[in-house]
């Protein structure tokens, strides 16, 4: 396997194998106000048959970097800079561990890869579908699209999607409207898996479901993917979503990743002090009642982020060093990177989400 | 049967809404011009004593004559039943003024083919050419070939659209020579079905066609670019886009085969204004249609013909935006489910 130059900003662990490595990509639209840098850096590594989540507050990027790694951004959106090396098994006319530049490859091949091999849910997962066609005609184009079958086989192959998400064969001869919020997302997902793409970009697919529903269609992603070997990229702000989704996950702040690990180091430990401040956030049901230590301030405009780390206005342990220099996502340990300059020079952090032993490491930069 | 019955229920509600949108529509009418001062007859009397110098004064009797052969003589109310009578049950609509005395439902007769004819080949070509000059500004939007058609579209549906008839007759007809800008049709051709006349028609519909064209096709192309507009944003055509669906599809099945559901209401609302003719372009270029009609008939107070001329052009649009009402639940799945 062609394994791309490692900048040193992530480390490689040993066995899972790299799906998509994506390298100081970036993302602006040109605003009569100037240019906003909606995705300003981003640097993430994304293994094949994980679910890997990607969290943060609304307005930090995280739409526009999926979207831009499925090369949908609309002007005046447009890819500044960056890699994104797609490693997909069996692409047409490519050789096996050959990688895809899906920042860089025309349009063209791009529509030749999307469904087949990157596929996506979008935000608006309800009104996903298109109003005025029968969901089987929605289905079989995208099929017809990239492999060449008869219709019937086409129609059979979708039904037994929609078998999978718990979807009676009647639904395909429906219209969008007459389904409820939770089977259109099924459809959706369905129809996105139906091809068994290497990976799946789900953009908060379950934000407009109760969380009833909700529940059950993140059970169904779950058995879907130990059933297909998929890779999910499950964008949500919802970081309980994550806890019970994600393998690992990369949070972003500001257009930039701040902080990459397993989803369970992420909850015990969070090193990032927005991350901290993200867990702070999240309500305990039992236990005392105590008032919800939130994040203070508001996300900053893409328009004019702070100076160096984009975070510090807004962190209690902010530096001097935090106002001028933007630090980079380094590696703390295995498998665990942090964009902060409180761990720089102690990279190996032995703390339980404790203000004292932060403050402590404060102490010794 | 329960769902048979909902839509009974629906198409009754449609029609009754018909029916009583017609009447108001005439009644409204008929009181607006009957309360208007002056009459056909003393129209026709001053004018005979402006233009032609006439002492009207001993004409009294001849003027009385008159207004009770147009039945003015009667009280308003009197007037408006015996108008209604007469229309409803024996579909005659009186005497017309302007082209005494033949009667109204004779002269629309006369004049719907060509109105027709005229206004509904335009009106189709104007909305074809429309949508996919539309549909492709809104798809290309940020092309110089969208901005070409939307500056083109935002100045003429601001001009007057008879000016663009008028610099059409002025090139076209007149500086070149190379169309003919009065009536429908030479007159040394007898009326008929004849290859020399047929191309005469032809001809003679060129210059008022194409200017009604250039000018209505304005509208179409900024309401179908900016439906196409919205529609590239919405959900389901960036989730179509995600499918990899190649662009002709993304274009036809997801784009315009959802900015077709408003356009054909459109579409069908203006075929109802047919009968309603074009005023201006009728009467620039003399064309003997329906238009050109009521505007004779507005300038000499001509009661009956005007009626006649609303009165046609009422139901028509009316009975055009019922079938729509009617058509609609089969074009758009949604509305289906609505009705039944």
């Amino acid at each position: 396997m062609q394994v791309p130059v490692d900048l040193g900003l992530q480390a490689k662990p040993k066995g899972p194998d790299t799906l998509i490595d994506v390298r100081d990509m970036r993302i602006y639209y040109a605003t009569t106000a100037g240019e906003a840098k909606v995705v300003d850096g981003v640097d993430l590594r994304i293994y094949r048959d994980e679910i890997f989540g990607v969290a943060g507050e609304s307005g930090c990027g995280k739409s526009t970097f999926v979207e831009g790694l499925l090369r949908l951004i609309k002007l005046p959106g447009y890819i500044k800079s960056g890699t994104a090396q797609f490693f997909p098994k069996n692409v047409e006319g490519k050789e096996p561990d050959e990688p895809i530049d899906l920042l860089k490859i025309s349009q063209q091949d791009m529509r030749k890869l999307r469904w087949k091999h990157i596929a996506y849910v979008p935000q608006g997962a309800m009104n996903a579908l298109n109003p005025v066609m029968r969901i089987d005609d929605q289905i079989v184009d995208a099929i017809h699209a990239h492999v060449n079958m008869s219709r019937k086989d086409a129609i059979e192959l979708m039904l037994k999607q929609l078998n999978m998400v718990g979807l009676p064969p009647y639904v395909a001869n429906q219209y969008p409207h007459e389904l409820s919020g939770g089977m259109k997302q099924r459809v959706t997902i369905a129809s996105s898996i139906s091809l068994s793409p290497d990976v799946l970009m789900a953009d908060e697919p379950t934000t407009a479901l109760d969380v009833n529903i909700q529940r059950i269609i993140l059970q169904e992603l779950k058995e879907i993917r130990e059933r297909l070997g998929l890779t999910i990229v499950y964008v949500s702000h919802d970081m309980a979503v994550h806890a019970e989704l994600a393998d690992r996950m990369g949070i972003m702040y500001a257009g930039s990743v701040v902080e990459v690990g397993t989803t369970i180091d992420i909850f015990k430990r969070p090193l990032h002090p927005y991350t901290q401040g993200l867990i702070k956030s999240i309500p305990k049901i039992g236990g005392p009642r105590e008032r919800l230590v939130g994040i203070p301030g508001l996300a900053p405009s893409p328009l004019a982020w702070p100076s160096g780390c984009k975070f510090h206005p807004r962190c209690s342990k902010a530096m001097d060093i935090c106002r001028q220099v933007a630090p980079r996502l380094g590696v703390v340990e295995e498998g665990r990177q942090v964009a902060c300059h409180l761990y720089e020079t102690q990279p190996k952090v032995e703390s339980e989400n404790s203000e004292r032993t932060l403050s402590e490491i404060k102490l010794h930069v | 049967m329960q769902k048979y019955k909902r839509f009974l229920f629906y198409v009754l509600r449609k029609v009754a809404t018909y029916l009583f949108t017609i009447w108001a529509a005439f009644t409204i009418t008929f009181f607006l011009f009957r309360s208007l001062p002056g009459d056909p007859v003393s129209a026709w009397a001053g004018a005979l004593q402006q233009r032609y110098a006439v002492n009207m004064a001993g004409g009294s009797e001849m003027v009385e004559a008159y207004r009770k052969q147009f039945g003015l003589d009667k009280s308003i109310s009197e007037q408006y039943f015996s108008w209604m009578y007469n229309a409803i049950v024996h579909q005659k609509l009186g005497p017309s003024f302007v082209n005494f005395p033949r009667p109204v439902e004779e002269l629309l007769a006369e004049r719907i083919p060509w109105t027709v004819g005229l206004l509904s080949v335009s009106i189709l070509l104007a909305w074809v050419i429309g949508l996919l000059l539309g549909a492709l500004a809104g798809w290309l939007r940020n092309s110089w070939i969208s901005s070409l058609l939307t500056n083109y579209a935002v100045v003429i549906s601001q001009v007057p659209p008879y000016l663009v008839a008028v610099m059409l007759v002025l090139w076209l007809g007149y500086s070149w020579r190379i169309l003919p800008t009065q009536g429908a049709w030479d007159a040394q051709y007898t009326k008929g079905f004849n290859l020399p006349f047929i191309l005469s028609v032809l001809k003679h519909a060129i210059l008022p066609s194409v200017s009604i064209i250039l000018v209505s096709v304005a509208g179409w192309i900024l309401s179908t670019r900016s439906l196409i507009v919205n529609i590239l944003g919405e959900d389901y055509l960036i989730y179509a886009e995600a499918k990899g669906l190649p662009t002709s599809q993304l274009l036809l099945r997801y784009g315009l085969r959802n900015a077709l559901l408003p356009q054909t209401t459109g579409l069908a609302l203006s075929l109802g204004f047919i009968m309603s003719g074009q005023l201006l372009i009728e009467t620039l270029f003399l064309y003997p249609g329906l238009g050109e009609l009521l505007a004779r008939a507005i300038g000499a107070f001509d009661f009956n013909t005007i009626m006649g001329c609303v009165m046609l052009s009422i139901v028509t649009v009316m009975t055009a935006s019922l079938i729509i009402d009617l058509l609609l639940p089969l074009i758009d799945p949604r509305v289906r489910a609505v009705v039944s």
